[in-house]
């Protein structure tokens, strides 16, 4: 299950697992977004491909505006899917502080 | 542990459950679940999207394999479809040529250790070992 929410600090954070059955509804919230945006993955336990098509997609938009995704708290296991998917040099991506040496 | 699954994505949150109770069970590092299910559910949603002929239920088996995770779909009364034949990926790619999509199927042979494909009688079966042992080092 996934959960999306935006803090008061304009920060979303999403909790849980960003598989194919969870990515029509990330994508539905993440396309409410505009400008530079900040997502904590601090409680993200699980991407899937579906999840970073979701991911690419509002990162192309909001740059096309002069914005995008950072992605914040990432922890070893996702910052693992990212390099293999190139997402390293796509995202802006600051690992969890426990992963310090995680890819940045 | 073997179960078969309906074709659906909602069937996604069963399967995270089956494996989940395989290793609960202990039968094998619970380090390596996110990298099973990860593979699990990039090879069943390439079967739900390209095998539409079929009405037949998946059939997922799950075991240990050394110091690592056994595990096989099956997808019945299907074409052909070779996992190692799914078109190139180039991550390297600028962002202005990176698209949504066809990363699935890389990343099952990024991350799992072995990908083996059988055809047969029109059932399709695909294997794939996850090990401790990171195929990747040094990379």
């Amino acid at each position: 299950m996934l959960d999306i929410e935006r803090r008061s600090d304009g920060t979303v954070v999403a909790t849980g697992r960003l598989d194919a059955a969870q990515a029509a509804r990330a994508q539905d919230y993440l396309d409410g977004i505009e400008g530079a945006c900040v997502i904590d993955l601090s409680a993200l336990e699980y991407i899937s491909s579906a999840g970073l098509g979701v991911l690419l997609r509002t990162h192309k938009r909001l740059l096309a505006d002069g914005g995008g995704l950072k992605l914040v708290n990432v922890n070893a296991h996702l910052c693992d899917i990212f390099a293999y998917s190139g997402f390293d040099r796509l995202f802006e991506i600051v690992p969890a502080q426990s992963d310090g040496n995680a890819r940045s | 542990m073997r179960q078969e699954f309906g074709r659906s994505l909602d069937e996604l949150a069963n399967i995270v459950a089956f494996t989940g109770r395989f290793f609960e069970s202990g039968a094998a590092d619970r380090s390596l679940k996110n990298v099973v299910d990860l593979c699990v559910e990039e090879l069943f949603v390439n079967m739900l999207r390209y095998n539409r002929e079929s009405v037949a239920d998946i059939l997922i088996e799950i075991g240990p394999q050394d110091s690592g995770v056994r595990v096989s779909l099956t997808d019945f009364d299907v074409e052909r479809f070779d996992p190692h034949d799914a078109p190139p990926v180039d991550v390297d790619a600028p962002l202005a040529e990176r698209e949504p999509g066809g990363l699935g199927l890389y990343l099952v042979m990024k991350m799992a250790n072995a990908v083996h494909y059988e055809y047969r009688d029109r059932v399709s079966k695909i294997t794939f070992i996850a090990d401790r042992k990171d195929k990747n080092a040094g990379h």
